[in-house]
């Protein structure tokens, strides 16, 4: 069985102007591990997931997926832009907004990454999508437009696109955000049935602490653009880091700044 | 400036390196084209009828009313119809191509099609310029011709003028090279407003939100007209100075 982590990120750091978001963050993330980054808004979660499949690229440090260093290809260079697309393809990613395809229907934003990298036929594309429809709960929406969808169905829907080819790794901005809380218990139980049936890797940015508990393998907390605690959820919890405390506790006092 | 030469090296080397995804471009072209049809019918038949009828006075006080087909060829087909062709087709779908890359954007269906590995400039932006590219040279032929049919009407059936002489002068003044002409600087000029429209779609930010949308919207008509004017001016200068 290969041991070797699936994502390694090593003295990452990530300025916006003077606004520093990372400074020298270093993880690791296990295969078939569920890890999960807390942190209040604006820390740099979702830069760091957006560092991940390099859609930014850290002003120092290396990003390794599956030994491949995403922070050191440029993108201007044909070669490193096409190593770039083939560790992405490693990904599925859930956006916080869901970010389907206005002008496709359900259907077709599911089969959209099999129709791309896959040589499926329009029946087993089909079946595939109905499948992983069905697998979030929204059996024979296929036809309807995201216009025409909820928020917690939009998500659904973008959770079925993020892993419609069963990608290595499954990135999830924020899942529960702007959802109800049975809503966000439902997104939970489908991050767990998939880990659980498929085996994939989940990093999970979020601000749920409930939602942490519930799924977490692995535990991050990001305060002040700072990785504070990393480790097993179990470990994290009994350390009880007070930026952790606080966020669990919901006090206005303590080392997280409200900026 | 270096942003949107970046861009342009980036696309126009993508343009030309890449077949664009026949499931973006079809609609694309369909409604860069079709789309555009009603719009350019009324304006050029509306500026045809102008032109012989605004002409007809000055012309006929100088006894020279029966030139209104030569007017209507070298000023329509030379200038006039390729031009309002391509700055108001082009702010159209300029508009269009902008804020739909723009709201792309910002609802992050772009970073979407990151992830999934695929290069947005190729898929996205690569078959909306070739839309334009291809559709806005057939405009500039089918206003052309909408322009002479109505300049045509209001000569003969409003202004009296005889339709042989009419039809004799615009054949004479009338080659075949310009009617090419007009073609070929629609095409630059469609080239261009797909370059300039992706480029402020393509470039705002999700901070930017729908502020940012209209302002790309607004950038693409304003820059891409400005584009055409002085394209046609260039062109012109080259192939008629």
């Amino acid at each position: 069985m290969d041991t070797s982590p699936a994502v390694e990120i090593e003295h990452v750091s990530k300025s916006f102007g003077a606004k520093v978001v990372l400074n020298d963050v270093s993880l690791r993330v296990d295969r078939g591990s569920i890890m999960v980054m807390l942190g209040p808004s604006g820390t740099g979660k979702s830069v760091l997931l957006r560092c991940l499949v390099g859609l930014l690229k850290p002003d120092q440090g290396k990003v390794k997926v599956f030994g491949e260093d995403v922070a050191a290809l440029d993108e201007s260079r044909r070669a490193d832009r096409e190593a770039l697309f083939r560790v992405r393809r490693r990904f599925g990613m859930l956006f916080q907004d869901g970010a389907l395809f206005d002008d496709m229907n359900v259907a077709e934003n599911v089969a959209f990454p099999m129709r791309l990298h896959t040589r499926l036929s329009e029946e087993e594309m089909h079946a595939r999508v109905t499948d992983k429809l069905a697998r979030v709960g929204l059996p024979g929406t296929e036809e309807k437009f995201p216009s025409e969808l909820s928020g917690g169905m939009r998500k659904r829907v973008a959770f079925a696109r993020a892993i419609a080819l069963e990608p290595d790794i499954v990135l999830c901005d924020e899942p529960s955000s702007g959802l109800d809380p049975v809503m966000s218990a439902t997104l939970d139980e489908l991050i767990l049935e998939m880990h659980r049936t498929l085996g994939l890797t989940f990093i999970v940015i979020s601000h749920d602490t409930a939602e942490a508990r519930k799924i977490a393998d692995t535990i991050g907390m990001l305060a002040n653009g700072r990785l504070v605690t990393y480790g097993p959820a179990k470990q994290v919890f009994e350390e009880n880091h007070p930026a952790l405390n606080q966020f669990f506790t919901r006090a206005t006092q303590g080392p997280i700044k409200v900026v | 400036m270096r942003g949107f030469s970046a861009f342009v090296f980036r696309a126009v080397r993508a343009q030309y390196t890449s077949i664009p995804p026949r499931e973006v471009f079809v609609p694309q072209f369909v409604d860069a084209g079709y789309g555009s049809l009603m719009l350019l019918t009324i304006l050029t038949f509306f500026a045809g009828l102008n032109l012989a009828v605004q002409s007809f006075g000055p012309f006929s006080r100088i006894g020279a009313q029966d030139m209104l087909g030569m007017f209507a060829g070298i000023g329509g087909v030379r200038e006039l119809f390729p031009v309002m062709a391509a700055v108001v087709g082009g702010a159209r779908i300029g508009a269009n191509v902008a804020a739909s890359l723009a709201n792309m954007k910002i609802s992050e269906q772009i970073e979407a099609l990151e992830v999934m590995g695929v290069d947005p400039i190729r898929y996205l932006v690569v078959p909306r310029i070739w839309a334009v590219t291809l559709a806005l040279p057939l405009l500039c032929g089918y206003c052309n011709v909408i322009g002479l049919a109505s300049a045509y009407g209001g000569a003969v059936y409003q202004l009296g003028n005889d339709p042989g002489t009419f039809v004799h002068q615009v054949m004479e003044q009338v080659s075949a090279f310009d009617l090419a002409a007009g073609m070929i600087k629609g095409a630059f000029m469609g080239w261009g407003v797909g370059l300039i429209s992706c480029f402020h779609g393509y470039s705002i930010q999700k901070r930017d939100g729908a502020e940012g949308v209209g302002i790309a919207t607004n950038l693409a008509i304003v820059n891409g007209a400005v584009f055409c004017i002085v394209t046609n001016l260039l062109m012109s200068w080259i192939m008629y100075g």
